[in-house]
């Protein structure tokens, strides 16, 4: 009789939670669902939301005790849409004897939320997805229920051997930056170091977003920018499935470049080149004889100086030592000379 | 803290379930026709390595084959040994044929999981559940747990309290039967006796302990012409079962309304009459894949909390918070009680209590984890969680056990001449045999295995020379 063999498999085999954030900005899925001259690969909801429940059935699938919580980020709104420790009250009596019951329940969960919250949705336009809302909850989720463990209830509906371990976010994103969010953006990825969670990001549609970037590199998630639209599975599957512990043991894409800008706090305005105040760290795009934030007064031969000292729209940039530039030594790949004529004549 | 150690992930391989060597056993056939079922796919899947999952997982959705050198290139250099082992090991339960070029999962695997994960197909491997019924209602979730931790603790108190000669409730002829066909109890003098074996049962973690009659019943059902197929993916669709609900037996094979008279012994499933058409899954069964413990707080039967009620002070003095008569027995296998309160017994690990243990041949590693495992929360708070001084005593005695070790072998002596001697021994040296030699008195102790050859030997000398 083998013994005490498979206690050591346990203990290198932990469960593991995962909060999914699925951004779901209708006017973004249907950019992404136009046929091909728009797009080469063009993704429906539908398809999109079929493969999201596969992958999240899958990591249910890998260990009994894998847990799960699922964010929507609707436009003005952000929703829990499931979550696995909660006991659901919508039950299922159609328990059929081809599904495994916890696969069934996690999908119509899902999918009766998620139209629910559609069908309610105003017509108005513009109005952009929370996703820092979604976010947040999820962070809070994530705090939530590791503090449970943690405190050890019996009573409790979890059971107290469950520890939480490697908790990571997988963000789902179709929107664009959103700049107006950089502050909260960055708090979040902040709470999360403090909270040792991953952030992965599958950037499914659109441009490039430069906060999602860095909240992936800060947190030491992967950000992956789909190519193959059409194999989102196994993108998802390959890159997003395994748990933190094991990503040691394989080559998971990360980024080989990283937009390291930064927004500033008056305009909210994604910038090259910023000026920092020195109290505070606050960032602003030009001189300011006040910090907005902590209020403190910079003297007028400073500020002359600095003004003197901005960049001209082209080029000599590399003179200027003192109006720090927040892309700092790591945002090299993307020094921004090329680009700031764009956000600089903006500035003006 | 041996127990805690958690193995690097670079340097060791992690250890498998124990069903997974009792599967590689089987014949692809048999495989096969066990990968027919969604339920079985999904908890053979669960019982993997993470990185196994995760190999299967890439190649669940591929539609052809990819290369081998494509899917190497995606394991990082440290992750390389730990790769390999997955691609033997899933080779060996025929998931992912072994292949040089091409990896692709077995398609009926492949099939049957992907059924498994989005749901659908007809296979109905997943339990037929059965409306509700009124007149007879179901037992709810705290009755069912009770159900299941007062047959478990039947087996387990009878076989620890066997040696004492005195027999609380005895479980059903078929546990006995397995009990004593596992090698957990042996009839010594007609009567039931628990064995070395039994004592190391006693002290595994309640999961192991059920997989471990699993699966000698495994074993068992194959000696009773039982088809193993049904048998295991009866245990796994039991496994995907959700707790609480009721099911219908009436999509069952024979074979596995067979089992369920021996399920019902185990406290697997609960049914109200032996000869009803429903039965209700418990704990033990709906957990079977999963690594949290089968066994409920028992709620009913001790007062503190069922893991974590012992503190252990550094002067040897045990405090267990618990009424459990199973857990005393337990307890009492290794250490000198001393008083019982209505809810702590209090006792001392003593050289005798320890010897004792290890005489039935419990090791001192497996009294140190039931130690650890069973740490109260107070404990928790220590680092390291044992006082050291206890363990390092437990494990002296257990060395003070081995002062003398044992072998069988030959004595060669009375040889003619030293040149006679030297060349016998030389010989057996190349063969590395030897244990003890004395040039002086001519004469040498080689090991049992190696007397054939050494004998040969002697005899072609002699032969030759004669």
């Amino acid at each position: 009789m083998s013994s005490a063999r498979p206690a050591q498999a346990v203990a290198t085999d932990k469960p593991s939670h995962l909060s999914v954030i699925v951004d779901l900005s209708p006017s973004q899925w249907h950019l992404s669902s136009q046929p091909p001259p728009a797009n080469t690969f063009p993704l429906t909801l539908n398809s999109f939301l079929s493969q999201l429940l596969a992958f999240l059935n899958s990591h249910i699938a890998s260990k009994h005790e894998n847990t799960l919580a699922v964010f929507g980020a609707f436009p003005g709104k952000s929703l829990m849409l499931y979550a696995s420790t909660e006991s659901e009250t919508i039950n299922p009596s159609a328990v059929d004897a081809n599904s495994y019951p916890p696969f069934k329940m996690l999908d119509s969960t899902i999918i009766k939320r998620i139209e629910n919250e559609l069908d309610q949705l105003d017509t108005e336009e513009g109005i952009p997805v929370a996703l820092v809302g979604a976010l947040t909850k999820a962070l809070c989720y994530i705090n939530r229920i590791s503090h449970f463990s943690a405190a050890n209830v019996s009573k409790a509906k979890l059971p107290d051997s469950l520890t939480i371990s490697d908790p990571h976010i997988l963000i789902l994103s179709v929107s664009p930056d959103l700049s107006a969010e950089y502050i909260p953006i960055m708090n979040s990825i902040f709470s999360a170091q403090k909270l040792r969670v991953t952030i992965d990001v599958c950037k499914i549609y659109g441009t490039e977003t430069v906060f999602l970037q860095q909240a992936a590199h800060l947190t030491g998630g992967s950000y992956i920018s789909l190519e193959r639209r059409d194999a989102l599975l196994q993108y998802l599957t390959m890159a997003f499935l395994s748990p933190p512990s094991i990503r040691k043991a394989l080559s998971v894409p990360t980024q080989d470049k990283i937009d390291f800008r930064a927004a500033c706090f008056c305009h909210k305005k994604i910038i090259d080149i910023g000026f920092v105040c020195s109290v505070c760290l606050s960032i602003f795009c030009q001189p300011v004889p006040v910090c907005s934030t902590c209020r403190t007064k910079f003297p007028i031969k400073i500020l002359q100086r600095l003004n003197a000292s901005r960049p001209p729209p082209t080029p000599l940039r590399n003179g200027l030592s003192r109006t720090t530039s927040m892309s700092g030594t790591g945002g090299l790949p993307h020094s921004g000379s090329i680009r700031t004529s764009s956000s600089n004549g903006t500035l003006r | 803290m041996p127990a805690a150690v958690v193995p690097d992930l670079n340097t060791s391989l992690p250890t498998q379930h124990t069903l997974i060597p009792f599967l590689q056993s089987q014949s692809q056939n048999t495989l096969t026709r066990l990968y027919q079922k969604p339920s079985s796919c999904l908890a053979i899947f669960r019982l993997l390595a993470p990185l196994e999952r995760q190999l299967v997982m890439n190649l669940l959705w591929l539609e052809s084959a990819i290369p081998v050198a494509t899917m190497a290139a995606w394991v990082a250099r440290d992750g390389k040994k730990l790769y390999d082992a997955a691609v033997v090991n899933l080779g060996n339960l025929h998931i992912l044929p072994s292949s040089m070029v091409k990896l692709a999962l077995n398609s009926t695997f492949k099939t049957s999981f992907r059924h498994a994960i989005t749901g659908g197909g007809t296979s109905g491997s997943f339990g037929v559940p059965v409306e509700k019924d009124d007149k007879r209602p179901a037992l709810d979730l705290g009755a069912l747990d009770s159900y299941a931790l007062e047959r478990w603790e039947t087996i387990l108190h009878y076989m620890v309290s066997s040696g004492s000669g005195q027999y609380p409730s005895k479980p059903s002829q078929g546990v006995l039967y397995l009990l004593q066909r596992s090698g957990l109890m042996a009839n010594i003098h007609g009567a039931l006796q628990i064995t070395s074996f039994g004592f190391q049962f006693l002290l595994n973690s309640p999961h192991e302990q059920l997989w471990n009659l699993l699966l000698q019943y495994l074993h068992m059902a194959e000696e009773r012409q039982m088809d193993l197929v049904e048998v295991l993916s009866f245990l796994f669709m039991l496994s995907t079962m959700e707790l609480g609900r009721e099911y219908s037996t009436e999509h069952l094979s024979e074979t596995q309304k067979a089992m369920l008279e021996d399920l019902r012994d185990y406290g697997l499933i609960w049914q109200r009459k032996p000869n009803s058409r429903r039965f209700n899954p418990t704990r033990l069964a709906t957990t079977l894949t999963s690594s949290s413990p089968p066994l409920p707080t028992s709620t009913t039967t001790s007062s503190g909390p069922a893991e974590g009620f012992i503190i252990l002070e550094t002067n040897y003095r045990l405090y267990a918070y618990t009424d459990n008569p199973l857990q005393t027995a337990v307890l009492n296998l290794f250490v000198t009680l001393k008083y019982r309160f209505p809810n702590l017994v209090v006792g001392t690990i003593t050289r005798d209590s320890v010897k004792k243990a290890l005489q039935s041949g419990i090791s001192s590693d497996q009294i140190i984890s039931y130690l650890s495992t069973h740490a109260h929360p107070q404990m928790r708070k220590n680092n390291p969680l044992l006082p050291v001084t206890v363990q390092d005593q437990i494990r002296l005695w257990e060395l003070e056990k081995n002062r003398l070790k044992s072998q069988e072998g030959y004595l060669y002596t009375a040889f003619a001449s030293q040149a006679d001697y030297e060349l016998v021994l030389n010989y057996a040296k190349q063969l590395n045999t030897v244990l003890w030699e004395n040039t002086a008195k001519r004469c040498f102790f080689g090991s049992l295995d190696g007397h054939a050859n050494i004998r040969g030997f002697i005899e072609r000398r002699t032969g030759a020379t004669g």
